[in-house]
């Protein structure tokens, strides 16, 4: 298993390498990178909209579905299933279909399967906007949406599957592990999820255990691997070259998905639970770096090469290492006790679905949709601009939630400053946070019109030829 | 890695060990957890919930309240949550046994709220709970859509806010919570850990012990 993925040399201006891949699955991938950027602008709105209410809380306070609470719950749903979700299997399928050689099979399961999900996924949002939403993080999704989502997700897994198993070769790469391993394991946490926590909950606190692996099984075994399968393919792809220490590779995919899973009680230090439950969690969290270094070392040529595409994923790459080792310093129960229940979470939280994940889906998305549409952006300008935003609001977001869970965690732990001193002390910082939302939606507006303008200019032609 | 089925099958036992371990191993510690009969008392703890109160968790649960205020204060020494007067001790398990959906929390833009209704010197009334959540105060939002404003019609509700200032409505209306805002204002007033159980106590040899 020492090979990378065979490299192509990669011609800038697309139309490159178009594969039957990209020309049989047009319209299904399509349709699912197209749902991935609406709900990406929907929950850029919803963010920026309560991270304005943090700083003046009376903002849109007369509306019951608009209030602060079902905001940021209606912001998170939409990003992790409909941006995270439906990006992450555009990329999956995409390059699963590839590794295969062959058009993607059982397309129209692709096609239902994205619609049900997309569709549900509205109804989610109405639910919770009305108040079913469960309140858990990352699982906030109203009971009765759940099934529907389980089953269209299978269904979207369908062609992914088939690819997987009719692969032209037995050797597989490490991009194909990781999106494998998305694909089957998403419905189990589901599942987890719907059964443990809504259908027969578990007693009392012990759901607190059980959101906690939710929380952390969705992270480690579904949003990362779907950025590492992209990027694992693309990045090989645009430099050319093998990836180095790709030995390793095996390590860090396994140390994922089997540490991974007892991470989940780190945010339960010092809670009513038994302290194993955070003990193992603080001790597998140091584990988990393994995972990081590795990913780290394996990718790292993302940071020499040029591009868009490399672009994106050498800071996503960042973030995501990054991510990493921040979960692990404030794991310690000694640096717990200042940033435990602060922004400074929050923001660790944006490190790593905005920063790595995402990132790492952008720049593969650039690359596999130059393809599927069979043509350059149409814009290099709104590129750029996109890519300039992006990073300035992901900065003043990060680094501003940062500060301010720092000065906020120092002022909870001295009984004696009030929560509207707390609020004085971290507004300023949380006005940041609010520019830098508005960057990153704005942002990804021009992404979104040049894929639109790209899409048009598609179409055009098609139709001029025919 | 050539195998596709031994891809899948270790992919099930990655998935299948922490799990276990990790969410079955919690459960089959705490999931059955008995009420704490306290002979001197005649009386078992924590006491169920009344039926508004379970109610009001619903209402606190569907506007995600957990968004900013946590339910799980820390011991003495780890953190301020006893010396904010949040609770005289820990949070235990045990305290949660008849919630629903327990809201633990992540996130401290307001204050904890298990002890709410035990806070010593003062806990607060339902008048104050609602002149809260109509007018907002700091960084919590007014909740004025649980209320009603409305004319007077005959006599004056016994249950109107009595607000001042600002927020003093017109002569001739008043102010009266919905159902809603009476579920929740219930269900803040049952919030109470005052009651200390053997595992609870901060006696460091002793900790964790006393399980029955």
């Amino acid at each position: 298993m020492t090979l990378a993925s065979t490299p192509t040399a990669e011609t800038p201006a697309a139309p490159a390498e178009v594969t039957v891949v990209e020309t049989a699955g047009r319209v299904p991938l399509l349709l699912l990178a197209g749902s991935a950027i609406a709900w990406l602008l929907v929950s850029g709105i919803l963010a920026l909209a309560s991270s304005i209410q943090l700083v003046h809380p009376d903002f849109l306070s007369g509306w019951s579905f608009l209030s602060y609470g079902r905001l940021t719950a209606l912001a998170e749903t939409a990003f992790i299933y409909g941006w995270v979700g439906n990006a992450g299997l555009t990329v999956a399928l995409w390059m699963l279909g590839r590794l295969s050689g062959e058009p993607l099979r059982a397309p129209n399961w692709l096609l239902a399967g994205a619609s049900f999900w997309n569709f549900s996924l509205l109804l989610a949002l109405i639910g919770i906007a009305i108040g079913y939403g469960t309140a858990v993080p990352f699982f906030e999704l109203p009971t009765v949406t759940i099934p529907i989502l389980f089953l269209s997700y299978a269904a979207m897994a369908i062609p992914g599957v088939l690819a997987w198993v009719g692969r032209r070769r037995d050797l597989m790469f490490a991009s194909q592990w990781y999106a494998v391993a998305a694909l089957f394991l998403f419905p189990w946490i589901l599942a987890v999820g719907y059964f443990m926590l809504d259908k027969i909950p578990v007693q009392g606190a012990v759901q607190a255990v059980v959101g906690g692996w939710y929380a952390q099984a969705l992270w480690t075994v579904w949003m990362a691997p779907l950025a590492l399968a992209g990027a694992y393919y693309v990045v090989p792809r645009v430099t050319g070259k093998l990836l180095p220490a790709y030995d390793s590779a095996v390590l860090g995919f396994w140390v994922l998905v089997v540490v991974g899973g007892f991470t989940g009680g780190r945010h339960l230090i010092g809670g009513p639970l038994p302290a194993w439950v955070a003990s193992v969690a603080i001790v597998t969290t140091f584990l988990l770096l393994v995972h990081y270094v590795v990913v780290l070392l394996n990718l790292r040529v993302a940071w020499g090469g040029g591009g868009t595409a490399l672009k994106f994923i050498g800071l996503g790459l960042f973030c995501y290492v990054l991510g990493g080792f921040a979960d692990a310093v404030t794991s310690v129960r000694g640096v717990a006790v200042s940033t435990q229940f602060t922004f400074f979470d929050v923001a660790q939280t944006q490190l790593a679905l905005y920063g790595g994940v995402t990132l790492m889906l952008l720049g593969a998305l650039y690359f596999a949709l130059a393809r599927i549409l069979g043509r350059p952006w149409c814009s290099a300008g709104l590129i750029r601009a996109h890519w300039a935003l992006t990073v300035l609001g992901l900065a003043a977001v990060v680094i501003c939630l940062a500060v301010a869970g720092l000065r906020q965690g120092a002022d909870l732990n001295n009984a004696q400053v009030s929560f509207a001193a707390i609020a004085d002390d971290t507004r300023p910082w949380l006005v940041g946070a609010v520019a830098g939302a508005a960057a990153l939606l704005l942002g990804n507006i021009l992404w979104a019109l040049n894929l639109a303008g790209t899409a048009a200019a598609m179409v055009r032609e098609e139709l001029f030829a025919s | 890695m050539k195998n596709g089925l031994m891809l899948f099958l270790g992919l099930l036992a990655a998935m299948l060990i922490p799990w276990s371990a990790i969410v079955l191993g919690a459960n089959h510690e705490l999931g059955r957890q008995p009420a704490y009969y306290d002979d001197n008392d005649s009386q078992a703890y924590p006491l169920r919930p009344s039926g508004i109160a379970a109610e009001g968790e619903q209402v606190y649960r569907g506007l995600n309240c957990a968004a900013c205020h946590t339910q799980q204060v820390r011991r003495d020494g780890y953190g301020s949550d006893v010396a904010r007067g949040w609770g005289d001790r820990q949070s235990v398990a045990r305290d949660y046994i008849f919630r629903a959906n327990p809201e633990l929390g992540a996130l401290r833009i307001g204050p904890d709220l298990a002890n709410l209704a035990g806070r010593k010197p003062t806990a607060p009334d339902i008048d104050d709970l609602y002149t809260l959540l109509y007018e907002g105060q700091g960084a919590m939002p007014p909740y004025r859509f649980l209320f009603q404003y409305r004319k007077i019609i005959g006599q004056r509700s016994d249950d109107a806010l009595q607000l001042v200032g600002r927020y003093e409505p017109r002569p001739g209306y008043e102010v009266v919570p919905t159902r809603a805002a009476q579920r929740l204002a219930g269900y803040l007033l049952s919030l109470n850990s005052t009651y200390t159980y053997p595992e609870a106590r901060a006696a460091a040899p002793a900790a964790g012990e006393g399980r029955k």
